[in-house]
């Protein structure tokens, strides 16, 4: 056993030594991203490095929380520029970790797509910069569904039992409800959150799975035959099997951006301005959304993604912006009440 | 001791076999060409050619692994010399304090996460290995203290009193009697350790630094596009690296035979 | 005389001294989070963020909620019958394994732990490819001419506990065979000599000193079992609410810090008084200090 310690740990040394080579050259300074892991691809990461000198540290949250939780803890310093989703940009900026941006620094800040900008959470465009945008849809499998599924509603038929997969966020869960009832995603009224509790109850029996993570995988193999899914996965699902059918719910379309953001003493802000403005480019815009799988919101990018990609990365032209929808922070009540019903309705379907 | 039946060793052949299971199947989908694990789309190379491209993946491994031995070994020893002791001495609250070493398995992670990331934070301790090490050390010390505890309890006394008696000092008879006799439970807890240490995520990302990727922060962080196929591949390699070793080990551990022999005489 | 006096105290400190770093490290890094634990969870909510420094009790009142007391009773449930399930499986394991000769020994101790270093998550896709509709099991069981169409396993219940045990397994296993592992088994010998059955012979001899690792093994087993709520999610479809997942659903999605932090005690409490009340029943009151 000695012998196999000994072993191990020269193991270790050599391969210390040899990562010790590796190590970052400091040739232009770094920019230190913040971000979700896979969000750029490689080649993305690599070009910049290439045409500036500047080496890229990327490091990754799991939670948008546990991102505003060290920022927090690191007084708005330590990261250069961080992408997460929009709610939590609103409370980063309340907690004043967030600088104002000098977007005459960004050549490319025309190419931004106007729908995405002016939102709750940035309403002046003085914070932020887009990147992707998710909208909530239903994916079924026309096969094996006999009913023919238009909006949130036809979830609850009775046909549909055992067989329909949703996301595990809860304001997206408990909507779908509201959206039913007709009310907004962000009332704050907590009789109408649980009377969306009540209706949920009802869905119960035809849940079989609630989970974030590729639950596309489980559309493709059968497991469930319709699913209420994030953009990226959606993308994914149709890209694997395109007899899937798409659905922008009747009753209105929720959607969510992912936004850039420097923080209020990001050590290298000249940098992170440098590389907002490089992935702003249209062609590698095109290749970043290729690769995210997310709503495209550069609008000069949408006609350089290629072919087979345009229809899952663009809005369809005949959507009705105006029903579109965004979950905004609400109050701790309404959240509670969320929180509540929510657990209730996991509860219900395990029953 | 006579072997009345392979019964015992059939049974321990099976459970063995049947926790490979799920790795088996996580190699053969490494082959995969389908982004989808739910579909075989034939064989392929192809995450294996990703996984060599992305270099931060061998660089969050490489974190991964140098953490999981330092914090274990740091484990061993806090946990070893504390399991010891406290089978030596009596004081008052002498079993509040053991229980309450044990708690960090008991509090949920994301606490224990946010906890350690405030308390760093006060201290001025700035994020990284060092603070990676402390955190998972301390979530790996209660398994090192409970094996090697659940063993020095009702362990015969008289070898290490017996040694003490012949005029070996504490520390010698520490060394030369009571750590071998406990090294089973240590090597255990260890292994557990490096285990929990190899698999923690949430923990993790509270207390790491800006450069200190781990191996499992960097996979379960892809929430927002799906964890690819790439990990199979590296679970895979991984797999195959940790045979490849012990087997060199075992090959390596065949030359000093006559040592071995002895022992195998000796020990029951 | 006076020498002997002086060597034995100098003895003792060191003794002591060997505590020492487990003390120091258990107050700073455990005692520590505790603390902030409790002190937690009697503040009061921020609207949207952090946490303000006024007392309250509102936080355990909201435990009252069936919702969430329903969420304690699933997860001991559940702690419980993994727990069973492991003790059941590992228990003659770590036996077994402590009568192997030395080789085998340390090969089987590898062998048991090469799978648990692969992440977690990874193993856990491994059961999904077997339990998924017309995977793996299903397939075996069909050509066993057993069932004749796919069973839809995966997101059931069973599919949590199985991999529950999975996970849980190799703590048992261990606990087990380090104190198994120094059992003589002459004695056990002897007591079959005696005219013991193999039966009574085990649980007069092999259980009662087999006993400490049997307890550690379920505190190491037991405890974590309520904070595995990622294998709900991914095998159970996150239709199993576990109390690790909603105190972990406060901190991410509701953003209720306070409430988090009344659970998380309320959870240490009802582990703590569970095992000491698993320590008196099961009669190891010689075991003095263990646990």
């Amino acid at each position: 056993m000695k012998k196999m310690f000994a072993l191990v740990l020269s193991a270790l040394l050599l391969v210390t030594a040899f990562a010790g080579c590796s190590g970052s050259s400091q040739k232009n300074g770094e920019l230190v991203l913040f971000t979700w892991e896979g969000m750029f691809p490689q080649e993305v990461l690599d070009g910049f490095t290439e045409e500036t000198g500047i080496e890229v540290t990327y490091s990754n949250f799991d939670y948008d929380e546990t991102m505003l939780a060290k920022l927090e803890t690191a007084k708005g310093g330590d990261y250069d520029l961080i992408i997460a989703d929009d709610y939590i940009i609103e409370t980063a900026i309340q907690e004043g970790l967030v600088q104002e941006l000098d977007t005459g620094k960004l050549e490319n800040y025309g190419c931004i797509n106007p729908v995405y900008q002016g939102q709750f959470y940035d309403p002046e465009d003085k914070y932020t910069v887009p990147y992707g945008a998710g909208v909530q849809t239903i994916v079924y499998n026309p096969q094996a569904v006999d009913i023919e599924i238009k909006g949130y509603a036809d979830l609850w038929d009775p046909s549909l039992e055992d067989d329909v997969g949703v996301i595990g966020s809860y304001r997206v869960v408990n909507g779908m409800a509201l959206k039913v009832l007709g009310e907004s995603y962000n009332t704050e009224d907590i009789a109408a959150i649980e009377a969306a509790g009540e209706k949920l109850l009802e869905l119960a029996p035809n849940i079989r799975l609630i989970k974030d993570d590729n639950t596309q995988d489980d559309l493709i193999s059968g497991e469930v035959n319709a699913a209420v899914l994030y953009t990226s996965q959606v993308t994914m699902a149709k890209m694997a099997n395109p007899d899937l059918k798409v659905v922008f719910p009747e009753e209105g379309i929720g959607f969510g951006i992912m936004a850039q953001f420097i923080p209020s003493n990001a050590p290298h802000a000249e940098n992170a301005y440098k590389f907002m403005d490089y992935i702003l480019r249209p062609e590698i815009s095109a290749q970043c959304f290729e690769y995210l799988g997310y709503y495209c919101t550069n609008k000069d990018a949408e006609e350089m993604i290629s072919e087979e990609y345009r229809d899952f990365l663009t809005l369809p032209a005949d959507i009705d912006t105006s029903s579109m929808e965004m979950i905004e922070n609400i109050g701790a009540d309404a959240v509670a009440a969320h929180d509540k019903v929510f657990n209730e309705f996991r509860t219900a379907c395990g029953q | 001791m006579k072997n009345r039946t392979k019964l015992p060793n059939l049974y321990l052949g099976v459970v063995l076999a049947l926790m490979y299971v799920p790795i088996l199947l996580v190699i053969l989908y490494s082959f995969n060409e389908s982004k989808i694990s739910s579909v075989w789309g034939g064989f392929s190379l192809k995450w294996y050619g990703e996984l060599f491209r992305d270099r931060e993946m061998f660089q969050a491994l490489w974190n991964s692994i140098v953490l999981g031995v330092l914090s274990s070994l740091c484990a061993a020893v806090i946990g070893t010399l504390g399991a010891y002791g406290m089978s030596k001495v009596k004081f008052p609250l002498k079993g509040a304090v053991e229980y309450v070493s044990t708690l960090p398995i008991m509090i949920p992670e994301i606490i224990l996460g946010m906890v350690f990331m405030a308390f760093f934070a006060l201290i001025g301790l700035p994020f990284g290995m060092t603070t990676l090490v402390i955190a998972h050390t301390s979530f790996s010390i209660p398994y090192v203290f409970m094996l090697v505890k659940a063993r020095l309890v009702g362990m015969d006394k008289s070898l290490p009193e017996a040694a003490q008696d012949l005029g070996a000092s504490p520390v010698r008879v520490f060394l030369d009697v009571t750590l071998p006799l406990v090294f089973p439970a240590i090597l255990s807890g260890m292994l557990l350790a490096f285990a929990m240490s190899m698999d923690d995520v949430i923990i993790s990302v509270f207390v790491t630094g800006v450069d200190t990727n781990t191996l499992p922060v960097k996979v379960y962080t892809q929430l927002k596009t799906g964890v690819t196929p790439e990990i199979n591949a590296l679970c895979t390699l991984l797999f195959a690296a940790t045979l490849l070793l012990c087997g060199v080990a075992a090959l390596l551990g065949r030359a000093p035979k006559k040592q071995e022999s002895e022992k195998d005489v000796t020990e029951p | 005389m006076a020498k002997e006096t002086s060597l034995k105290r100098r003895q003792a400190r060191g003794d002591f001294l060997t505590t020492l770093p487990l003390i120091l490290f258990t107050v700073m890094f455990v005692v520590g989070p505790l603390v902030y634990v409790v002190v937690l969870s009697f503040l009061t909510r921020a609207e949207t963020w952090g946490t303000v420094p006024e007392f309250t009790l509102k936080n355990y009142a909201d435990i009252a909620q069936p919702v969430y007391l329903g969420t304690f009773w699933q997860s001991l449930r559940l702690a419980f019958l993994s727990t069973l399930l492991v003790i059941a499986i590992g228990y003659p394991f770590g036996y077994f394994m402590a009568k192997l000769g030395p080789k085998w020994k340390r090969r089987t101790t590898l062998l048991l732990m090469i799978p648990f270093w692969t992440s977690s998550l990874i193993r856990l896709y491994g059961w999904i490819i077997i339990f998924r509709a017309g995977g793996v099991f299903d397939s075996l069981l069909m050509a066993l001419h057993i069932t004749s169409e796919p069973l839809k396993l995966l997101y059931t219940y069973p599919a949590v506990v199985v991999g529950m045990v999975y996970a849980l397994l190799p703590f048992m296993i261990f606990a087990v065979y380090s104190s198994a592992e120094k059992l003589d088994f002459s004695l056990v010998e002897a007591a079959r000599d005696l005219g013991a059955s193999p039966m009574k012979a085990f649980f007069t001899v092999s259980l009662k000193l087999t006993l400490p690792g049997l307890l550690s093994g379920v505190v190491l087993t037991f405890v974590p079992s309520m904070g595995l709520f990622f294998i709900a999610d991914i095998l159970g479809g996150n239709k199993v609410v576990l109390v690790g997942n909603l105190i972990q659903d406060q901190l991410m999605k509701a953003h209720n810090w306070p409430f988090a932090a009344a659970l998380s005690v309320v959870l240490l409490v009802l582990t703590t008084v569970i095992i000491w009340l698993y320590r008196k029943l099961s009669g190891v009151k010689d075991l003095e200090g263990l646990v």
